[in-house]
């Protein structure tokens, strides 16, 4: 278990985070979601020991982070690529495990099995300098797992990836929950929180502003989706649990428009100016989202 | 142990896979010592200024004093009187001073009229040789200013030519030799009794006249005697001491900015959540940095030896100060870590620092070029006592108690670097 206990961190004036408690449950998958900057990253540099909490306490399993032995059951993928470019995919894992005090055959099995975990088997040898950015992401993935981590620490894994990398995190993250290792994934997408996090704890300005399940969050705080259509005669706004099917309507109406349009008069620009335009669905994006839950929990300091 | 040797060959592989690197860390000093040997191998003379020689007076009559004097007076050199010769020949031998001068019994007794040259011993660095041809020259051009003075002073030559007259009748000379030098020194001391009176040394024009030239004749004999070995050290036994320094310095800077790349690029955060202590992941780019640093004097005392035939006075006390230099380096590796933010910063400020360390320590030109102040200076400079310490192992047969200085001042100088930088490293991280 997890437990940081109104842990804060100041860097000169700046208050990276302020009194964060937590508790995180083995074999969970937590998520922290917030912006740039809201202080996710200096909360998992304390969970795992590289900083020193101003003030309160962070246990793992009921020891300090600090000590090796704890550290050893920890494995942390931090943002930034940590890995080294000028050597293969197979001897940054081999040197990872090394560095945890793995014997050479365990190295190599181990570096076996993560290779094929990510997906990279048939790239062991190559020089990671040339792989994708997803490629790298997934070596990052995969060297914070090599010395068998009961605890992993993602920082942000999918931070400038393509789709397809994107999609093997995730599975590999599902792999990891379901042998039963607890998880702590720090995000500032909601889609990727939703999809993989049984539980969500929105951070921003050092604060946790809400702590829950996705969808208790967006229950509780999203409310209904609205969905602005602009039109040439004016811009529509729907509120609405289903923005899909919203959005579906407006694009058949305008594939309507469009059809009536070139067969009374060809090239008419006006049945172009009836086009629906969707602009997106308010309040699912994770900006609106944080937004919102800031509005919220200001609302709430306020009704209390 | 296990992790920071994982940690030391991480870094010997990136290194063995960075071309750049690996051409300054271990051909380009290659380059330099082959380069500096045949320089020096070939070179004749130089010239500087505020060279210190040491200069022992073993007549200790007036004339030797005067001489003294005169080398004293020169602005090219910095004299220390000495009394005893060994002394002197050690100190220079050590490297302590550039040259020594000594003025043996008889300097003032010598009779040019007999054929007895003003004889003068002369010992000079062998790793001066810059400067050897300009002290050789220079003291042979105070010894025929002295000479000049004889002929200028009538009583000196009178006396000379009038104690040579006397002693003709017991050399071996045959009778018809005796008669003609008779007659000549003869001649000469009535010369020297009418020459004054008619102003014939009358003035300073006199003394800057140019004669036509004489007989040949040596009126000064100047010995040199050599401090190392028979022939004194191969040229490249001198020139390769440096090329390794340049080869460690290398080493060091590329050390240095590999950790700032590794705290910029998150591979030491990294490495730091890993169960062991921040120490153990410097102390393992501090192994890396000793281990290539003792790789690039193998390979250039290898080469020393095998290609330009020079063996090691002491193979022992080589090893003592390879590993004592590759110590001082790797202490100065983590200072220079600590300099800068970025990759290019560190590198900037870390060569800049090299080259004023290699500039101050004699490893770019000899230090008698440098003012006084400059040469004070020197003594802080690993750099100086780095070649001091292999030229002492190599050809300055050095003992266990010479090489004693410089081998603590760079192990001094490494651990307190390793300590002081691993320190600073701690704070600018936070």
């Amino acid at each position: 278990m997890i437990t940081l206990d109104t842990i804060s961190k100041r860097f000169g004036s700046i208050t990276a985070v302020d009194g964060l408690s937590l508790a995180i449950e083995p074999g969970e998958v937590f998520g922290l979601l917030g912006p740039n900057g809201a202080g996710k990253s200096t909360t998992i540099a304390m969970t795992v020991g590289l900083l020193s909490p101003d003030s309160g306490t962070v246990r793992i399993d009921g020891g300090d982070p600090v000590d090796a032995a704890v550290r050893a059951s920890l494995g942390v993928a931090p943002q930034s690529l940590a890995i080294y470019d000028e050597m293969t995919a197979r001897e940054n894992l081999v040197f990872f495990g090394s560095i945890y005090g793995l014997d050479g055959a365990t190295r190599t099995r181990r570096a076996d099995e993560l290779l094929e975990l990510v997906g990279l088997t048939d790239r062991a040898r190559d020089r990671v300098k040339g792989f994708s950015g997803g490629m790298k992401r997934r070596v990052n993935l995969a060297c914070a797992l090599v010395h068998d981590p009961r605890v992993v620490l993602l920082d942000e894994p999918t931070a400038g990836v393509d789709p397809q990398s994107r999609h093997a995190i995730f599975e590999i993250v599902r792999e990891l929950q379901d042998q039963g290792r607890t998880i702590v994934y720090t995000t500032h997408y909601m889609e990727e929180a939703q999809k993989l996090c049984s539980r969500v704890g929105v951070i921003d300005k050092g604060n946790l502003l809400a702590l829950d399940s996705v969808d208790g969050l967006i229950c509780e705080h999203g409310g209904e989706s609205v969905v602005r259509i602009e039109r040439a005669e004016g811009e529509e706004r729907v509120q609405t649990a289903e923005p899909l099917a919203v959005l579906q309507r407006a694009a058949r109406e305008r594939e309507h428009d469009g059809r009536a349009g070139r067969s009374a008069r060809s090239g008419d620009s006006l049945s172009e100016s009836h086009r629906p335009e969707p602009q997106g669905l308010s309040g699912t994006s994770p900006e609106r989202a944080l937004g919102r839950e800031q509005r919220h929990s200001r609302a709430c300091a306020r009704g209390s | 142990m296990r992790e920071i040797w994982a940690l030391a060959t991480k870094d010997l592989r990136l290194l063995v896979r960075d071309k750049g690197g690996l051409f300054f860390t271990f051909f380009f000093p290659i380059l330099y010592a082959v380069f500096f040997g045949t320089i020096f191998a070939s070179m004749s003379g130089g010239g500087g200024s505020g060279t210190k020689i040491i200069v022992i007076d073993e007549d200790r009559s007036e004339a030797s004093a005067s001489f003294a004097a005169s080398l004293e007076a020169e602005s090219q050199f910095i004299v220390t009187p000495m009394e005893d010769r060994a002394a002197a020949q050690e100190i220079v031998r050590k490297g302590g001073q550039t040259a020594f001068v000594v003025i043996p019994e008889g300097f003032g007794d010598a009779s040019i009229f007999q054929g007895e040259p003003m004889e003068l011993v002369l010992g000079v660095d062998p790793s001066k040789a810059a400067e050897a041809g300009l002290i050789q020259g220079l003291v042979t051009a105070k010894a025929y200013e002295r000479l000049q003075d004889l002929f200028l002073d009538p009583d000196i030559a009178r006396d000379m030519a009038q104690d040579s007259i006397a002693s003709i009748d017991d050399s071996d000379l045959n009778p018809a030799q005796k008669l003609i030098f008779k007659t000549f020194l003869n001649s000469l001391d009535t010369f020297l009794v009418q020459a004054p009176e008619a102003g014939v040394f009358g003035g300073d024009d006199a003394a800057d006249s140019e004669g036509d030239g004489g007989p040949a004749f040596n009126p000064v004999s100047i010995q040199s005697v050599e401090l190392v070995g028979d022939e004194g050290p191969s040229p490249y036994a001198i020139a390769f001491p440096q090329g390794i320094i340049w080869g460690i310095m290398g080493c060091a800077a590329g050390f240095g900015i590999s950790l700032v790349t590794e705290r910029n690029r998150g591979t030491l955060t990294r490495l730091r959540t890993a169960p062991m202590g921040r120490s153990r992941v410097l102390l393992g780019k501090g192994l890396a940095c000793f281990l290539t640093t003792v790789g690039v004097s193998t390979v250039l005392l290898v080469l020393l030896t095998a290609v330009f035939g020079v063996t090691p006075s002491s193979v022992p006390l080589l090893l003592v100060a390879v590993l004592s230099v590759a110590v001082c380096f790797v202490g100065i590796m983590m200072l220079l870590s600590t300099l800068g933010r970025t990759e290019a910063a560190a590198g900037g400020i870390g060569w800049a620092a090299m080259i004023v360390m290699a500039m101050l320590g004699g490893g770019m030109m000899p230090l008698a070029f440098m003012k006084g102040w400059m040469i004070t200076l020197s003594h802080l400079s690993p750099v100086k006592w780095s070649i001091l310490a292999m030229e002492g192992a190599i050809w300055r047969d050095f003992g266990p108690a010479d090489m004693l200085l410089p081998c603590l001042v760079l192990m001094t100088v490494g651990i307190a670097g390793f300590v002081v930088g691993s320190k600073m490293f701690d704070w600018t991280e936070h």
